[in-house]
């Protein structure tokens, strides 16, 4: 015994030891008050490093949430989503034609190395933002001159030369400066959309200081000393792959005035270790930065707590799910498949069956327990937005198994056009795998036609999908702005390429098209029933089946003020508040 | 030292650099193959897509790419930039996160050759005893459960359920901090890591150590009226660890690969956090990156493991 206990000591010594290590990890966990804390740091986890924070080429969410608060545009959204002026000192006066439009900057409005902003740091940011030919430049794309931009664009340090020398070949002849605070805006024909496409935080309204990104046109941005904007934060810190740290801009221009002088995010990939890490208190938000798709088990479980319920928010986000059909079989598409209106009258009675037989309540319980989506039931225009047709008003989102079945019958009385079918999906997203594996059990159920489900790798699903080579697959749209001229124009208008280019389901609608170009050049107020009208026209076209809408699942510790969310973005750091807690 | 065991490292430190650049030049080709590229969004417009993969020479010829790549490594050691992570240099990037890496591993293989030994030792001595059911049960336990299932067990028992008991006053906290992490952030993952194949070591030196103990030397030891400390430490457990450090290298190339999923749930910023999102991004330098990076670290890893043998039988002697 004596023997083995001295070995038997040593283990018990060994987990002692680790135990003791661990303490040193020890953490309070959040008590509220109302005084500001002495610590003004926020920090909270991303999923991912930013592929980049250059306005000119932001495209993903964690980007553009991280770098809506280093940079302004002359105007923004505010939290409810009103258009409102930003660095402009006033909405901007519009001519009677609707096509030109004056902006009158504030004298005030610095970068954060101290460099004055003038109207021709607008024309530099925004003629370079556009020549960049980056995912939102036809944002700009209403300006008069942006169509003689090139699509080739030069390589960042040759347009840095050209910008310099005001090159017409990367410059539009809309864009004018008479004085240093003024900057005047000339349309090619008017677009009730423009201001909110401006306003899009992150992007391509935003401004840059030239003189900061001549010093290096593609790697501006990921250094601390370069990452220059007018934002009210700037970076402070990176390591990339793993943390990044923003500072409050002293002295900022703007207001509200930053409480929070020091913003810390670390980049941790899995979604149940950012939770976990959330509730030992190491962070005291969680779904911010872009990453608000918690896992559905841990907001059940969050939900069925009394103490962290409180710190859930589930919040709509603009973003609809849809299966697609190949509507145009023609040379240029390699799809061809039974539901293309080249088969006659059919086509439209197949596709009705197949959307009829879909229980679209039953797969939100399934694919996300109603929790993270729900029933996209009011049209492709998520709910909450402008254009939204309104609560179960889209009969595409009805189930009816006995109608589609009739459907079917008619429309294929033997089989053969429904035969081999593949709905093609992307896996990376669990909930894609879970809602094809529904879709097919409910064809097999309700219409007896069995429909292969097929995954393929988001990078090459995203591209065979949009050069039209799938008869059925996932689809999907997240609004930038709030306006419908983003969803149409971006998905089924000859101006997202339709029917041959860059379409997924080559929609081909002369009608269509006239409507949206009559509605895009009104007023946002006067367009709407215009839009709805072509949100009908998708409608009886059967153009789609409705999946649902996605909700977005964020927590917040008591004792930070202000942070919050809406359907489009988090609230800008600067108006967050850290209160005193244990 | 001796001149030879200097003549034999270089050697194998040849040996890695090539198979090093062996690995960089199969995953280049195999990750260029991939259909897909890290640009392709809804959003972008074909021209657009393409403009920047000029920008990025990806629209060069793989042979033209290739050739560039190889010369850049060789003479510069560069890897290139993230194509996913604009303006991310995947050399610097690279070899910080295998330092982390390299750091769990390194205690996770504390853990299990020094609990193995632990286990194995005591179970041995005291065969046939509770001790010895108890340690060769946890032994079972230990390498048929998945590294992931007992990482995702530690989190909840470390650093939920003991955060709740004693209301945040002790308990274990996800994450890392700086370059090196701190010993509270390391441990419970190097254990998770570490821990199945302890299990694996204990089973071996349980077995090895019952074959030496019943040798006629040992006897002689006993019979001499040596401590009996002294005839298992001293006599025994040497002859008893060639077989453990023959499987080490094995174990390591295990500790190495099993980081990856153990470095995503613990929100550890080594190597393996990057290794299944860069591919699926198609962040085709970052693949290069990962891969070459773990080449290295098996290749150093079973060099170090390789240096033991001398230190256990003097018989053993390179060069």
């Amino acid at each position: 015994m004596a023997r083995s206990s001295g070995y038997v000591r040593m283990l018990g010594l060994a987990v002692a030891g680790m135990l003791a290590v661990m303490a040193c990890g020890q953490q309070g966990t959040g008590q509220q008050s109302q005084n500001l804390a002495s610590d003004q740091t926020l920090k909270f986890p991303i999923g991912d490093d930013f592929a980049t924070l250059d306005p000119a080429q932001v495209n993903a969410e964690t980007d553009s949430e991280v770098a809506q608060n280093m940079f302004n545009g002359l105007v923004k959204f505010d939290n409810d989503l009103n258009v409102v002026p930003d660095i402009a000192s006033a909405m901007p006066t519009i001519s009677s034609d609707q096509l030109t439009y004056t902006f009158k900057l504030r004298n005030d409005v610095t970068f954060s190395n101290g460099d004055k902003v003038t109207s021709k740091d607008v024309l530099y940011s925004w003629n370079r933002a556009a020549a960049t030919q980056g995912p939102y430049s036809t944002n700009l794309s209403a300006i008069a001159g942006f169509s003689n931009l090139s699509s080739k664009p030069p390589a960042p340090a040759q347009l840095e030369q050209l910008l310099a020398k005001n090159d017409p070949s990367v410059m539009m002849s809309g864009l004018s400066a008479p004085d240093p605070q003024t900057v005047v805006v000339k349309l090619a024909q008017p677009a009730g959309w423009f201001l909110s496409a401006v306003a899009l935080e992150s992007t391509t309204g935003m401004l840059v200081d030239q003189k900061v990104v001549a010093t290096d046109p593609q790697n501006w941005w990921t250094k601390p000393e370069t990452a220059i904007g007018t934002g009210s934060y700037k970076m402070s810190a990176r390591t990339p792959g793993q943390s990044v740290e923003f500072e409050a801009v002293s002295n900022w221009w703007g207001s509200p005035k930053p409480t929070v002088k020091k913003v810390h995010l670390d980049i941790v990939k899995d979604a149940g270790a950012r939770e976990t890490s959330y509730e030992q208190g190491k962070y005291d938000l969680n779904g911010y930065g872009g990453y608000s798709n918690l896992q559905v088990d841990d907001i059940l479980r969050i939900q069925g707590s009394s103490s962290l319920s409180k710190e859930l928010k589930l919040q709509p986000k603009v973003r609809t799910t849809w299966a697609s059909f190949n509507l145009t079989c023609d040379a240029a598409r390699a799809a061809k498949g039974p539901f293309c209106d080249q088969n006659g009258s059919g086509a439209k009675d197949l596709r009705t069956a197949f959307a009829l037989a879909v229980d679209k309540d039953k797969l939100v319980d399934v694919v996300c327990h109603k929790v993270v989506c729900i029933a996209a039931t009011g049209g492709l225009i998520s709910k909450g937005l402008k254009g939204y047709l309104g609560d179960g008003a889209d009969p595409l989102a009805k189930f009816d198994a006995t109608k589609a079945k009739s459907l079917l019958k008619s429309a294929d009385p033997d089989g053969s056009k429904t035969k081999g079918m593949t709905y093609v999906y992307d896996p990376e997203n669990p909930i894609n795998a879970t809602t094809a594996q529904f879709l097919q059990d409910q064809w097999q159920t309700n219409l007896g036609v069995h429909v292969d489900v097929q995954p393929e790798s988001h990078s090459q699903f995203i591209r065979d999908r949009l050069s039209g080579k799938f008869v059925l697959s996932r689809d999907g749209w997240q609004a930038d702005y709030d306006h419908p001229q983003d969803w149409f124009d971006n998905l089924f208008a000859k101006s997202a390429g339709c029917p041959d280019t860059n379409c997924t389901t080559g929609y081909n609608n002369p009608q269509f098209d006239a409507l949206a170009t009559q509605a895009n050049s009104k007023p946002v107020s006067d367009a709407i029933p215009t839009y709805k009208q072509m949100s009908q026209m998708l409608v009886d076209s059967v153009a789609y089946i409705p999946l649902y809408y996605s909700v977005g699942a964020f927590m917040t510790k008591p004792y930070v003020k202000g942070a919050g969310t809406n359907n489009f973005f988090d609230y800008y750091w600067n108006q967050y508040q850290i209160l005193q807690h244990s | 030292m001796t001149l030879g065991t200097l003549r034999y490292i270089s050697q194998r430190l040849v040996l890695i650099v090539f198979t090093a650049l062996a690995v960089s030049s199969v995953v280049f080709l195999g990750i260029h193959r991939l259909p897909g590229d890290a640009f392709v969004s809804e959003r972008l417009r074909p021209s657009q897509e393409a403009a920047l993969l000029h920008q990025y020479g990806l629209d060069r010829p793989l042979a033209v790419q290739y050739g560039d790549f190889i010369t850049k490594l060789m003479l510069h050691g560069d890897l290139g930039e993230s194509v996913a992570n604009r303006g991310t240099k995947i050399t610097p990037l690279v070899l910080r996160e295998a330092t982390v890496s390299a750091e769990i591993g390194a205690v996770a293989l504390l853990f299990t050759v020094g609990l193995g030994m632990l286990f194995g030792v005591s179970a041995a001595i005291r065969q046939n005893t509770w001790t010895d059911y108890a340690l060769s049960a946890t032994s079972v336990v230990g390498y048929s459960m998945p590294n992931f299932v007992l990482a995702s067990f530690l989190i909840l028992l470390f650093g939920v359920w003991l955060e709740h008991i004693t209301d945040g006053g002790f308990f274990y906290e996800l994450g890392w901090t700086g370059t090196f992490g701190s010993p509270a952030e390391i441990l419970v993952p190097a254990f998770a890591l570490g821990f199945p194949y302890a299990s694996i070591v204990a089973r071996l030196t349980r077995a090895s150590m019952l074959e030496v103990v019943r040798q006629d030397y040992i006897r002689t030891a006993r019979a001499k009226g040596l401590v009996e400390q002294i005839v298992i430490v001293r006599h025994a457990l040497r002859n008893a660890l060639i077989p453990v450090v023959t499987i080490l290298g094995p174990l390591v190339v295990g500790i190495i690969t099993g980081s990856v999923v153990i470095e995503n749930l613990f929100g550890i910023p080594g190597l393996g956090k990057e290794f299944v999102q860069s591919i699926l991004n198609r962040d085709y330098n970052i693949v290069i990156g990962v891969f070459t990076g773990y080449a290295a670290l098996v290749g150093l890893a079973n060099l170090a493991v390789d240096l033991v043998y001398p230190l256990i039988d003097p018989r053993i002697r390179y060069g």
